[in-house]
């Protein structure tokens, strides 16, 4: 049996540099005053793309949640992240709800979708795991292609924008600040979940299954429960994602679409707070900043991408912290 | 720490040198159609024959005194990928932008162009749900689904068809157009024997293709595209398929010939009147082939027409004030094209359908009727 | 055609395609088996492996034709090509990562699939190629039933190279060696045997039969995509997992088993092919939680 793993910390290092309260408030204004900044540095194109990075800030610490913390790997994860955008999108076109109705809505529904997926396959080996989970993003993107109510091949379009007391989040800067918070809030619920009793099970039982179950630990339902919290990040992201865009398709809901946030956690760093953060950042802006390479842009990204994790196999962000 | 800081420093670098410079002496026109993934294609065909109209206006003295150039947005046919696409077409100063390929990835985009107040002029996308999303400035150059439609069945009518069978890729283009066919075939009356829905990149339709010889319908239409249809229509011609084969404009392109070999002889086409057989398209497609080594898409020849009917815009309003030229696109009564004059209702799409049937014979398109 | 008419030929379908899926479905298996790898860039080496094909006949065809002899020689020769390839890229993107955490070895997959497919559609400009075979429509005709002679040669060759894996594994010193290798790595080489060797040449056959698939795609179906090994990579996959991950016997009866619910699946009333793939991935799903590991896999311990 291995020995009891350390506590390593989700800010992967992090804490040993900014070790004083000063630091941290430093280095937390400085990083809160950049994000304010930022759309009018970079201008509408940046504010739009720097949304989508954050979108996927979101997704990636739900996934990191489920890949990091818990130890499953989830394929289909772009699944709860349409489960999200459709929810939004039906119930405010079809049954005229309220955004911030159909939220909450959205989130249950993941959380039952979670559940029924998540139970009869968790006690499964990882890999076959893998495969239940893109059977099961397939299944979700397929069956929205198919039915009438989801809007088939075409989606939903024409979905309203929210308003929150007065202010109607409309413009792309409004989505801009809304993903800002949305991902600072992604951001503290990721960290507070590292450290709290779920978070020391989900270690124990990422490192030793067996070992866990003995101690106490109720394997199944401490994996289904990483499974929702990442279902849930997904919905919220989904249902401010088909907010933001006003319409949605099948095609953003595709397995490429689960790859890319599964690369996003494993890139920067997979467990880590903020290499995840980085993960998300790369695998949005990379494709981006290459566009003047035309078509190879995604050859060259590739390449990149090769590099990286030949060079850095363990993710981005330096392991460099308590653990070892 | 220190490492990490560097990226980032060089990540905002690269970022600001990212943002593109105004084009000074030449007027820049975005092109934004899939260029990677699985539509680019489609996507390069259409980027091919834009840059050869360019070319063309270029070398016969360019637009309001000034030569036109082009940049690409690629939307990869996915709608957060066109926002960022259309978000930095509209931010690097272009004057007008021809694209939208897929519709589903167009539609996002309406809004982006529309807060830019640039002047869009759509040559393929042609799904009816970009209509209501319109701002205003946008234009459809390709006939919509409901003109296709008519078409066929007014095909299929006059050739007594009474049972067919409809195959479609899951694309909202394709499905739309299969959706609006079983609809308007069911209320006149006639059946429909398959509905089939394939995969896009799914080389074996055997198990389809069984399906519909044995319900044995007078005629098989597939609404999506030419490389896809080729394995079809070869696949239904290898079973013994006897029936009429008819495809929609998707699907028109002297590639299908290559890919369907024999199987494609009396294939029917409803498309806009393109390739080989006009005298005025012929011109473009000698071009095209000597220059890209291959033969048009089925979109290629929309992609040229909608960059001549944005340069004449341009030129008729007089300047690149954006009000102007969309009131310039409004008016349009244009005939310098090689798809059939283009003129808008108050809609912004094109006034009348011109579409056409074609037919496959000895390996190119002809014209049925 | 009579009920039975039907589901003999969709019985035939489903066995032609199932082929495809068993031939690209062993390399996943076998790569699995000695490394632990999902190796997602798989379906990318079909895809190459079709257009090596297609470049050798291009060159081979003057000589002899574009029929059998030609398809065979740009099949053989491909699938020589396309194991090199794969031996490379083991060599190149993940031996250096065999000690990495799995996950890492798992984006690098897919990073080296992505290069793949982007490198190709840099190469073809994004068309479809028509691969140039002239194999002939020519067939048997047994009541309503029509076998055509390349469905026969497409099963039969893939029946031939699954028959000579399986006695390669289980009858020769090598083979031993590969499944010594995915029990106990560290073991097998205190055994004295090579292991770098026996990864080498897992690779080698495992890339060598998504070629073969690729080729006999292109001459049969008739062109070729640089996107094309994406569905049928997820495909095989799946196949693989049904059969059990791992399992040679189990990857050849998934891709049997998979090609026959898509088949039948397309058929089936209710489904149809607009729902065929949800239908498969739920009775994938269904074997998965009555049988783990598969159809034919074995339990076994994991860490991540």
């Amino acid at each position: 049996m291995a020995p009891f793993p350390e506590r390593p910390s989700a800010w992967g290092g992090l804490g040993t540099i900014l070790d004083t309260p000063a630091k941290r408030r430093t280095a937390i204004a400085a990083i809160l005053a950049a994000m304010v900044v930022a759309p009018f540095v970079f201008g509408p194109y940046g504010t739009v793309i720097l949304t989508n990075a954050l979108l996927y800030v979101l997704l990636a610490l739900g996934l990191n949640i489920v890949v990091g913390y818990a130890g499953l790997l989830d394929l289909g994860f772009a699944a709860f992240f349409a489960v999200g955008a459709y929810t939004v999108g039906i119930t405010t076109l079809h049954f005229g709800l309220n955004f911030w109705l159909a939220l909450p809505l959205a989130i249950l529904l993941a959380i039952i979708a979670g559940i029924v997926i998540g139970a009869p396959t968790l006690r499964l080996r990882s890999d076959y795991l893998a495969i239940v989970t893109l059977g099961f993003g397939e299944i979700v993107r397929i069956a929205a292609r198919n039915l009438r109510e989801t809007g088939g091949a075409s989606g939903l379009i024409g979905i309203d924008s929210p308003w929150l007391f007065g202010w109607h989040i409309s413009t792309p800067l409004d989505f801009y600040y809304v993903f800002c918070v949305l991902a600072i809030l992604g951001i503290i619920a990721s960290a507070r979940l590292a450290n709290s009793r779920l978070g020391r099970a989900w270690l124990y039982v990422r490192h030793d299954e067996d070992a866990a179950e003995a101690m106490g630990i109720n394997r199944v339902k401490v994996k289904l429960a990483a499974y929702i919290v990442g279902a849930i990040y997904g919905s919220i992201g989904g249902a401010f994602f088909a907010a933001n865009l006003g319409a949605i398709s099948p095609e953003s809901f595709s397995f490429r679409q689960s790859v890319l946030i599964l690369m996003a956690v494993i890139l920067g760093g997979m467990g880590k707070i903020p290499g995840v953060i980085l993960g998300a950042f790369i695998v949005i802006l990379a494709p981006e900043l290459l566009r003047d390479a035309g078509d190879m842009r995604l050859l060259i990204f590739a390449v990149g991408l090769l590099l990286i994790m030949l060079f850095r196999p363990s993710g981005i962000w330096p392991a460099r912290s308590k653990q070892r | 720490m220190r490492s990490v800081m560097k990226t980032a420093a060089g990540l905002a670098l690269a970022f600001t040198l990212a943002l593109p410079a105004v084009a000074q002496e030449t007027l820049t026109i975005g092109i934004m159609v899939p260029t990677t993934g699985s539509e680019a294609t489609y996507g390069q065909d259409m980027v091919n024959a834009a840059n050869l109209a360019i070319e063309e206006i270029n070398a016969a003295g360019g637009v309001l005194g000034k030569q036109l150039a082009s940049t690409v947005g690629d939307d990869g046919c996915d709608a957060q990928m066109a926002v960022n696409a259309a978000s930095k077409l509209a931010a690097s100063g272009v004057v007008g932008v021809v694209g939208g390929y897929c519709s589903g990835a167009t539609i996002p985009t309406l809004k982006i162009y529309g807060d830019a107040n640039i002047p869009l002029v759509i040559p393929a996308a042609n799904s009816t749900k970009l209509i209501p999303e319109n701002p205003g400035n946008a234009f459809m150059i390709n006939s919509t689904g409901n003109d296709q439609v008519a078409k066929a069945i007014e095909y299929f009518n006059g050739k007594g068809v009474k049972s067919i069978a409809i195959v479609n890729q899951g694309d909202a283009y394709s499905q739309d157009l299969a959706d609006l066919t079983k609809k308007e075939w069911e209320a006149a009356g006639n059946t429909v024997t398959n509905f089939e829905t394939t995969n896009k990149g799914e080389q074996d339709y055997s198990a389809v293709v069984t399906s519909i010889t044995s319900a044995n319908p007078d005629a098989v239409f597939w609404t999506a595209y030419y490389a896809d249809g080729g394995l079809l229509i070869r696949q239904l011609r290898e079973r013994g398929y006897q029936g009429i084969i008819a495809v929609g404009d998707g699907s028109n392109s002297p590639e299908l010939f290559k890919i369907a070999g024999p199987a494609a002889e009396g294939v029917i086409a409803f498309s806009n009147p393109t390739a080989e057989f006009l005298p005025e398209a012929k011109a473009f497609a000698d071009a095209y082939q000597a220059k890209f080594g291959a033969a048009p898409g089925p979109y290629s020849t929309l992609s040229y027409d909608a960059m001549k009917l944005l340069a004449w815009a341009l030129d008729t309003a007089g300047s690149t004030d954006p009000a102007k030229v969309i009131e310039t696109l409004q008016g349009a009564n244009f005939t310098e094209t090689i798809s059939g004059p283009i003129s808008f209702t108050l809609e912004k799409t094109l006034a009348r359908s011109n579409f056409v049937v074609l037919e496959g014979k000895g390996g190119a398109w002809t014209l049925a009727q | 055609m009579t009920i039975t008419d039907i589901l003999l030929n969709q019985l035939l379908n489903g066995i032609v395609l199932g082929s495809f899926y068993a031939l690209v479905a062993l390399g996943y298996t076998m790569v699995f088996g000695v490394v632990k790898l999902l190796n997602f860039a798989h379906g990318e080496l079909y895809m190459v492996g079709g257009f090596a094909g297609f470049l050798v006949l291009s060159f081979v065809a003057p000589f002899t034709d574009a029929g059998w002899v030609g398809v065979a020689v740009s099949m053989v020769l491909a699938m020589i090509a396309v194991g090199f390839l794969g031996v490379v890229i083991e060599r190149v993107a993940y031996a250096p990562m065999l000690s990495a955490p799995r996950l890492s070895i798992l984006i690098t997959a897919l990073a080296v699939s992505l290069v793949l497919q982007n490198g190709m559609l840099t190469l073809t400009k994004g068309q479809y190629v028509p691969f140039g075979a002239a194999l002939g429509f020519g067939g048997l005709r047994l009541g309503n039933l029509f076998v055509s002679y390349n469905q026969m040669v497409l099963v039969g060759v893939a029946a031939s190279l699954m028959l000579a894996l399986e006695l390669f594994v289980s009858r020769t010193q090598y083979g031993r060696a590969m499944r010594a290798v995915a029990v106990d790595k560290d073991m097998s080489r205190l055994m004295g045997i090579n292991v770098n060797a026996v990864i080498a040449i897992t690779f080698f056959i495992g890339s060598a039969l998504a070629a073969a698939a690729g080729t006999m795609a292109g001459a049969y179906y008739g062109s070729l995509w640089y996107f094309m090994g994406f569905l049928i990579g997820l495909k095989a996959f799946t196949a693989a997992v049904i059969g059990g991950i791992g399992s040679i016997p189990g990857a050849m009866l998934g891709g049997l088993i998979l090609g026959l619910l898509e088949s039948f699946g397309t058929q089936l009333p209710g489904v149809g092919s607009e729902w065929k793939d949800v239908f498969s991935f739920s009775v994938l799903i269904l074997v998965l939680v009555f049988k783990p590991t598969g159809l034919l896999g074995k339990p076994e311990q994991e860490r991540m």
